[in-house]
């Protein structure tokens, strides 16, 4: 425990330092790179980044919901009271060993693969991988077929069964369209990011870290490195852009 | 010779109608133009006091979708986000805020035109076809990765920019 108060108020040092720096556009450490990387808008993205995070699961705390309520904020999503059928991008899970009783706690979502098998089913072209690592559904492509659903093997997208009354104006969903996480695409596009992260950060956990893991000085890559960090259903070789500790 | 300068006379006699009634059709359509006649869509013009579009009318007018598209797929695949041709600018400057009208309304201005000439667009089963009001949700603060915009939205921080958010942060500490 004593071990997590010296990592949150390290994090919020490096939080208040950054914040305080962008202003005179100097910037340690990881929001350095972020703030010097923010991609001008008529620019495309590119290859060069590849957008990830690394979820500390000791750090995250177990009934805390930060990061969704700020997800389903950000991005408009409502509940039906439905919950078999509702859209949700990010979830918390639990993980119980049955031998040990010892519980974690996680949140899952899309896991921005580096070979989608969303990207794969796709008959129309809607589910596709950005340049930049980050899995998306075009939903002017999306014809509704649900195939990637059955494809993801982290139960990370669903379906708007409902005409979406909540739209924000940065996010347009709409009934009949498959969706799931985009990482904030909204965001990072302009050098932020994604709200969970930033949930995560204000609620003192720090439990989740985004990054470029392609650049070797960005934190996350420093973290990535050090302690590494395990991909759910590595079996599967999908090579994630969103990783765990703690597993 | 006779004959022929009768047929001359006949032709000339034609064009000269045919003229006379091309100049009256001239004349009408003039009329009409200059006209307000009220089987022309009435298209509410922006109320934020823009007078030009990022395009002649005309252009717009003719070709406003294929910007659009282009823009569409530009942003979706590829993460480029000028606003000249987004759709959310479109709205931004054409609908005023708080805004009653909502589209499939006479009074919108998208519909004002697309429901006089019939041609039916599914832009707005998705997309907000009226500007965000700032104050009551969230927006996302630019370059600032701690804007602090997460709880229930105020205000005076949502719409603040990114530099204020900066600053209010900064004040924080």
């Amino acid at each position: 425990m004593s071990c997590n108060e010296v990592n949150i108020s390290r994090r919020s040092f490096v939080g208040k330092s950054a914040t305080a720096a962008a202003a005179l556009t100097i910037a340690p450490g990881v929001f350095l790179h972020t703030v010097a990387e923010a991609k001008p808008a008529d620019q495309a993205v590119t290859s060069a980044v590849r957008w990830g995070m690394l979820i500390d699961t000791a750090k995250c705390a177990s009934g805390c919901t930060a990061c969704v309520s700020a997800c389903n904020t950000e991005n408009g999503i409502a509940s039906h009271d439905r919950p078999r059928t509702d859209q949700q991008w990010i979830r918390k899970v639990t993980l119980r060993d049955k031998q040990t009783k010892h519980e974690i706690s996680l949140p899952m979502m899309c896991q921005h693969c580096e070979s989608p098998p969303c990207v794969d089913v796709c008959p129309t072209g809607a589910s596709f991988k950005r340049a930049d690592g980050i899995v998306l559904v075009d939903r002017h492509i999306c014809i509704g077929c649900r195939y990637c659903m059955m494809a993801c093997p982290y139960k990370a997208r669903s379906f708007a069964h409902e005409t979406v009354d909540n739209t924000v104006d940065y996010v347009p969903r709409g009934k009949g369209t498959v969706e799931s996480c985009t990482m904030c695409v909204h965001r990072v596009d302009e050098g932020g990011t994604p709200a969970c992260v930033e949930a995560c950060s204000k609620a003192e956990h720090g439990a989740m870290l985004f990054g470029d893991i392609k650049n070797p000085d960005s934190e996350i890559s420093k973290q990535l490195a050090e302690h590494g960090g395990k991909q759910i259903r590595a079996d599967l070789g999908l090579n994630t852009g969103v990783r765990y500790r703690g597993l | 010779m006779q004959q022929f300068q009768k047929r001359m006379h006949n032709t000339l006699i034609t064009i000269a109608g045919l003229a006379l009634l091309a100049f009256s059709a001239f004349a009408f359509a003039d009329e009409d133009s200059s006209e307000k006649l009220s089987f022309k869509p009435d298209v509410p013009h922006p109320t934020n006091g823009t007078t030009e579009c990022v395009q002649p009318e005309d252009e717009m007018k003719k070709n406003h979708m294929n910007y659009i598209l282009h823009q569409r797929d530009e942003t979706m695949h590829e993460g480029i986000r000028t606003k000249q041709y987004s759709l959310k600018e479109c709205i931004n400057c054409h609908v005023p805020k708080n805004s009653e009208a909502r589209f499939g309304d006479d009074k919108h201005f998208c519909s004002s035109c697309h429901n006089f000439t019939g041609v039916s667009i599914d832009c707005f089963q998705c997309h907000m076809d009226r500007p965000m009001n700032k104050a009551g949700a969230q927006k996302p603060l630019g370059k600032n990765p701690h804007g602090a915009h997460i709880s229930a939205p105020v205000s005076t921080e949502i719409a603040s920019t990114s530099a204020n958010a900066t600053s209010n942060e900064g004040k924080k500490q």
